[in-house]
């Protein structure tokens, strides 16, 4: 009762109005102001409770409150409450066991899967008042059948980190991370991604997609070069500790990665392979039958504000799909060549894409650290 | 005539009146145990069966029947491999540290030292402080600018440039914490079986002429015995299948089975599936272990009577 009253009684932003006569459509802008008043109560009404948001750690109340403050400062009594995913592979687990979140955030190698899986719903950019500054490559990858599937946020690539006083590289390639002279300061990341980047160096043609003889040999080029391997991570805090440390000197890193090792001191280089990095973009994804979708946009649209980004990539080291933020870093600046709206795409860099037999990627991946 | 109890009640009667509370009693204690059991041990492996034949799973598709997975399984001399790796590493785990508590136990339960509850108490204190602090404790002490390494520098062994760098992310970093953590539970049940030990045996021992070690070698060991295959158990089953201590310190020779059938569960694709299967084969085997075990300790334990 006390909850009801409080709804009924929340004041209701020009900003709040114009979303959700967005949302009724063309009746709602034609019965005016008042009934609009009480259809959006109507709609604010139903949509009770905490937000409930599956992401990674360090961007829920652990870190990352910044990129929702927004959110919480207009909707102080619908604060989202977390629930972590280590990877997608564990969300599309947590989201069939029975999980409900409003909204979760995978990367967009999985914007297809998820898209069809049945899972999720399309956004409505409309209510995104932030939606038209952000980058329309990035947005592009986030449609499916014309339909906004993905919002892009963070992005950033995958690319070879190596220590410029210890390592000297024969030629600026992904083969750095299968090279015998570095037998034990190498480290490898723990994702079927390793099959894509074995593909990448073999040179084939589509490494996303690889046929059966093709991933043969790219799993084979990995088991043969494992020994080199030290550590294959899974935590940027693991990465962090053994390459600043000295156990590492070689790593598939992002570009925080290199952020905190120049942090460190560490003489360090972010080599751009000659095969190309693979870039990617974190991609907000709205769950089929939310109770709270408005409210889901406005999260998402707190994510995309020029202010949030700026804040992720001062102090995370990514980059954010929103055209206008920069970072204070000139060298984040260069190294993501933030100036380009393209750099996550050819000819610089390969954009992640979705893996068509990713079951079987898996499997080989895996038999790859068992072996 | 019936014979008559202290307070004049028949003893039969009497008896049979505690025969019928004791026959309640059993189920009362017994019922909660059992239902948890069943509840959340074996309802759960047979989830984990249903998984693995894919009869049931959390994933849309086509699902029914199919003997998949153990097939690949069984046919795979990777998840072999890397099972009896595992195996391997557990076996040596345990050995040694059979070998360290061993003494440690000898010394408290037979010494006659008036502190050995206050020594035993210390010989736990570890057990006070979280399992993950103390194996991140080993990263400070093993990494390349560690305690050991720092020290090896200092005193000029090696130089900064060039420490020791295999002691961290290694299969030796693994089996050297896995040692340190399970050296105390192992300890425990030897010093009980040392304690339970007639001591007039060893006493009829020297009486007999034999040496201390003959008393140790043909009396005091094989009477502990039990108390060493038990703690030998109790390391070797947790740590068969152990996965947070190599994903801490092993790195990628230090990778276990267990890691791999966590991996299967949440990394990459969910793959359920196999993970099940590796999850089933290594209950299995330990099961069948433990049963041969417990055979051997029954008469070990039958012919030391």
């Amino acid at each position: 009762m006390e909850e009801g009253r409080d709804l009924l009684e929340r004041r209701i932003s020009r900003e709040d109005l114009l979303k959700l006569a967005a949302a009724t459509g063309a009746a709602g802008l034609v019965a005016g102001r008042t009934g609009l008043a009480g259809a959006a109560r109507a709609e604010l009404a139903k949509e009770s409770g905490r937000l409930q948001v599956l992401d990674w750690a360090g961007y829920g109340n652990d870190g990352g409150q910044t990129m929702f403050a927004a959110y919480v400062k207009k909707y102080p009594k619908n604060k989202p409450q977390f629930t972590y995913m280590t990877n997608e592979a564990d969300a599309l687990a947590k989201l069939h066991a029975g999980l409900k979140p409003d909204l979760f955030r995978p990367y967009v190698g999985w914007t297809k899967y998820f898209a069809t899986s049945g899972l999720v719903q399309p956004w409505d950019p409309k209510l995104i008042s932030n939606f038209k500054h952000l980058n329309p490559f990035m947005v592009k990858a986030g449609q499916l059948n014309g339909k906004q599937y993905g919002i892009p946020e963070d992005w950033g690539f995958d690319q070879i980190l190596y220590r410029s006083d210890k390592v000297k590289p024969k030629a600026k390639s992904w083969g750095l991370l299968f090279d015998e002279r570095y037998k034990g300061k190498i480290a490898w990341f723990d994702d079927l991604e390793m099959l894509t980047i074995a593909g990448l160096y073999l040179g084939f043609k589509n490494p996303w997609n690889q046929s059966d003889a093709e991933l043969k040999k790219s799993q084979n080029l990995l088991k043969s070069k494992k020994h080199l391997v030290r550590l294959i991570w899974s935590s940027e805090t693991n990465l962090w500790e053994a390459f600043g440390s000295g156990e590492l000197w070689i790593a598939y890193a992002w570009p925080n990665d290199w952020v905190q090792m120049k942090k460190k001191k560490l003489k360090v280089v972010y080599m751009h392979p000659k095969e190309k990095p693979i870039a990617w973009v974190g991609m907000l994804m709205l769950l089929k039958g939310t109770q709270r979708y408005h409210l889901a946009h406005a999260y998402a649209d707190a994510w995309s504000s020029a202010k949030s980004a700026k804040w992720l990539e001062d102090n995370y080291g990514y980059g954010h799909a929103n055209t206008l933020a920069r970072p204070s870093s000139s060298d984040l600046m260069r190294v993501l060549q933030i100036t380009n709206p393209r750099a996550v795409t050819l000819p610089n860099a390969y954009f992640d894409r979705d893996i068509p037999r990713r079951s079987l990627y898996a499997k080989m991946w895996e038999e790859v650290k068992a072996a | 005539m019936a014979v008559e109890g202290e307070a004049g009640v028949p003893a039969v009667s009497a008896s049979g009146r505690r025969r019928t509370r004791l026959d309640l009693t059993a189920p009362a204690l017994l019922g909660f145990p059992v239902v948890w059991l069943v509840a959340f041990f074996l309802v759960p492996i047979a989830i984990v069966a249903a998984y693995s034949f894919d009869i049931y799973s959390l994933f849309p598709g086509k699902h029914g029947f199919t003997l998949a997975a153990w097939r690949a399984f069984l046919h795979s001399s990777v998840y072999l491999g890397l099972f009896w790796k595992s195996v391997k590493m557990s076996l040596i785990v345990s050995a040694v540290v059979v070998a360290l508590a061993y003494p440690v136990a000898y010394y408290l339960a037979l010494s006659g030292t008036k502190r050995k509850y206050v020594l035993l108490l210390v010989l736990i204190a570890p057990f006070l402080t979280s399992y993950l602090l103390r194996v991140l404790a080993w990263k400070v002490i093993l990494g390349n600018e560690g305690v050991l390494n720092s020290f090896l520098v200092w005193v000029g062994v090696r130089s900064r440039d060039h420490p020791i760098s295999q002691l961290l992310y290694s299969r030796f970093a693994v089996m050297l914490v896995l040692t340190y953590v399970w050296v105390p539970f192992v300890a425990l049940p030897i010093f009980v079986s040392l304690e339970s030990l007639d001591r007039r045996l060893l006493e009829a021992a020297c009486d007999l002429g034999a040496s201390r070690w003959q008393a140790f070698r043909r009396v005091t060991l094989p009477l502990s015995l039990p108390g060493v295959m038990a703690g030998f158990l109790f390391v070797f089953i947790p740590t068969v299948g152990e996965f947070v201590t190599p994903s801490l310190v092993g790195g990628t020779s230090g990778y276990m089975y267990g890691n791999q059938i966590s991996d299967l569960f949440s990394t990459g694709f969910p793959d359920w599936e196999t993970g099940s299967v590796l999850a089933l084969f290594l209950l299995a085997v330990v099961a069948v272990l433990t049963a041969a075990f417990a055979r051997f300790l029954q008469v070990r334990q039958v012919t030391a009577h």
